[in-house]
């Protein structure tokens, strides 16, 4: 164990805050948003459908896929930054 | 006996030889390995495991019923069964693997430093998971009943047998190799039929892309008859009915002890983060094709049922009708039977459409081994949760902390058997619909677990007699206000039982900051804990600290 800069440790526990709270707001968005004013987004299609109906139909859990995966790859390289890579040193 | 029989259960055998196969191959050694399966199983088919623990009786037979039923009022569940996800992955799950605890109760009992909490929470995965597996078993005895042409009980019975027997027998370990094959049978029954009715339909093999120009067709039609139209929102129930179930259904996803032991099986929070993404995307694919199933669905009861002389409906219509589940009685007696006439179950909807399309019998002996795969997926993972509260939580830490590991494999393979039968149990006379006890075991697991979780995991300040009090708090709520929207008609907003979750969850949110904050603060060494989870494994939070720790030092050691 060797001590390191709190400061860093802040510094990477804030980025992924951030990062949470941006994902979970278009995550909302997409889901709680839309149905809160789905009379009035329903007036134009995409796919085929109604908005509002696309977007509980698909749209919603398309962006919750991609949320994850963009967090997921996002969070990888946040770890290499900070040192953090598990990978690296599960071989080491 | 025909030969749809004959498929089908050939069909519904090679795939449980195949699950029991691979649970006796993985035989369970030690209680590490019979929980969390050792923690080496890699992202992709964690994933795959947590789908199918995930989609249950409720997701594969049910949901594209009630989508079709139900309209765009039906896209709650969609939305909110995915969207538990993202409040999963992101606030709960990578946390909760750095802590290393393994079980949900033993988290919470050792981050409130209390043994009540920990009794209470164990009491609460109990009832939870026991509630839910109810559905799980009474959904595999209809499919098996119907079936074997044997009465649901019987199908029921064989559906206890062998969930007792392969979970008792390979634990965790078993259950996930197995959970990954469940997972590609149930997903390739689903499939299959939505591809082939969109090949029908639009002559277009994906119904994903395809099944917009049939909801515009719906649209049509629906404007002919004068019914309400399909995509209009909130024609069964208020707005704040959607929003409430919505919410009810993604907190209470975040809260289900099955799902969330889950992320203790992978070996690092990189890991926690890609099972979920993965996840995810494999159950995204079953709910992406519920709509486009209900949709054909709908389309070919209007346009090809509907309008047919009653004298000569097809032969399909007779057995479901036998069930009691569909009616398509000619009330205005002009010989013709009008859509208004077809009443339909909507947990018929996904079992029936293969026939009523045409689709083979080897498409609908699929189906039926797809359903078989999801109500006894999530059954094992539900057996699992239950073990684990009992023999780790109860027995172990409460009743007898000398015992051996052995004692403790004991407890937690006879309480699997004793679980599954009691709930077989109830499965033969259930106290409500499927559906609707599904809904219920979410309420309360936003009432409880995901309070008590999101509060233990974000604010240090959260203690143990305000997470007592929560918990106590949010069950009473939540079950007050589903016995007093289901029985005594009190509804606020329009929100009835299943969007209890929301009450519940705000009445313990509250009762956790104010009792907390009007009792003594956590001790030193707890709120050092829960800042230590803030940062990732390969830091260390101690004393006002953070230390750099070795990847040896990182890895929880097994029990």
């Amino acid at each position: 164990m060797r001590k390191i800069d709190k400061k860093q440790a802040d510094a990477y526990f804030r980025t992924r805050t951030i990062l949470v709270t941006i994902y979970l707001l278009i995550g909302f968005s997409a889901s709680f948003g839309v149905v809160m004013f789905a009379e009035e987004l329903s007036g134009f299609s995409v796919n085929g459908m109604p908005f509002h109906y696309f977007m509980g139909a698909q749209g919603a859990v398309l962006t919750f896929i991609i949320l994850l995966f963009v967090n997921a790859i996002i969070n990888d390289r946040i770890d290499k930054k900070f040192g953090l890579d598990q990978d690296l040193e599960d071989k080491k | 006996m025909d030969s749809q029989f004959l498929v089908s259960l050939v069909l519904i055998l090679a795939t449980f030889g195949l699950y029991i196969g691979i649970a006796v191959y993985n035989m369970a050694r030690q209680t590490s390995d019979f929980y969390v399966a050792g923690r080496n199983v890699p992202a992709v088919f964690n994933g795959m495991a947590i789908g199918a623990d995930w989609m249950s009786a409720a997701s594969f037979i049910g949901m594209a019923g009630t989508v079709m039923l139900l309209g765009y009022d039906g896209l709650a569940y969609i939305m909110g069964w995915t969207g538990g996800y993202l409040l999963l992955t992101f606030l709960l799950a990578p946390q909760l693997r750095k802590s290393g605890r393994y079980t949900v109760p033993e988290f919470i009992g050792d981050r409130y430093s209390s043994s009540t909490a920990r009794l209470i929470a164990a009491v609460a995965t109990i009832i939870i998971s026991f509630t839910y597996s109810i559905g799980q078993l009474s959904g595999s005895g209809v499919v098996i009943g119907r079936l074997l042409e044997v009465p649901t009980a019987v199908g029921t019975i064989i559906g206890v047998v062998l969930i007792a027997f392969y979970s008792a027998l390979g634990g965790m370990k078993g259950i996930t190799w197995t959970q990954v094959a469940q997972y590609l049978v149930l997903i390739i029954a689903y499939l299959i039929p939505v591809i082939f009715m969109s090949l029908q339909l639009t002559s277009n093999p994906i119904p994903w892309l395809s099944y917009g120009q049939i909801i515009g067709e719906l649209q049509q039609l629906d404007q002919q008859l004068g019914v309400s139209e399909y995509v209009v929102p909130f024609t069964e129930a208020t707005k704040w009915q959607f929003l409430a179930l919505m919410f009810t259904l993604m907190a209470g996803t975040a809260g289900l002890p099955h799902v969330i032991v889950r992320f203790y099986t992978v070996s690092t929070m990189k890991a926690a983060r890609w099972s979920g993404a993965w996840a995810l995307l494999f159950i995204g694919l079953l709910y992406l094709s519920a709509p486009a199933y209900a949709a054909f669905s709908r389309f070919i009861l209007m346009t090809q049922v509907a309008g047919s002389s009653i004298a000569d409906l097809p032969a399909w219509t007779t057995s479901w009708v036998n069930t009691g589940s569909l009616s398509v009685a000619d009330t205005n007696g002009d010989g013709i039977l009008q859509w208004e006439e077809i009443v339909i179950s909507n947990d018929i909807v996904v079992m029936a459409t293969p026939e009523i399309a045409n689709l083979g019998v080897f498409v609908v002996g699929l189906m039926a081994a797809g359903a078989m795969a999801a109500a006894l997926s999530t059954a094992g993972g539900l057996m699992i949760a239950i073990s684990a509260a009992l023999s780790q939580d109860i027995y172990y830490r409460s009743i007898n902390p000398k015992a051996t590991e052995s004692q403790r494999l004991l407890v937690g393979r006879s309480s699997i058997i004793i679980a599954t039968v009691a709930a077989g149990i109830v499965a033969l006379n259930p106290p409500g619909a499927i559906t609707q006890i599904v809904a219920w075991a979410f309420a309360l697991a936003s009432g409880t677990f995901f309070p008590a979780l999101i509060l233990g995991v974000w604010w240090r300040r959260a203690n143990g007699p305000g997470v007592i009090a929560g918990m106590l708090v949010g069950l009473t709520v939540t079950l007050t206000y589903i016995f007093a929207a289901k029985f005594g008609g009190f509804t606020i907003l329009g929100i009835i039982d299943t969007g209890a979750g929301v009450f519940g969850a705000t009445a313990a949110i509250l009762t956790i900051i104010i009792v907390s904050l009007a009792t003594k603060p956590p001790s030193k060494e707890t709120q050092e804990e829960v800042l230590d989870l803030r940062y990732p494994e390969g830091m260390t939070y101690k004393d006002g600290e953070v230390w750099r720790t070795d990847p040896v030092e990182t890895k929880r050691p097994e029990h």
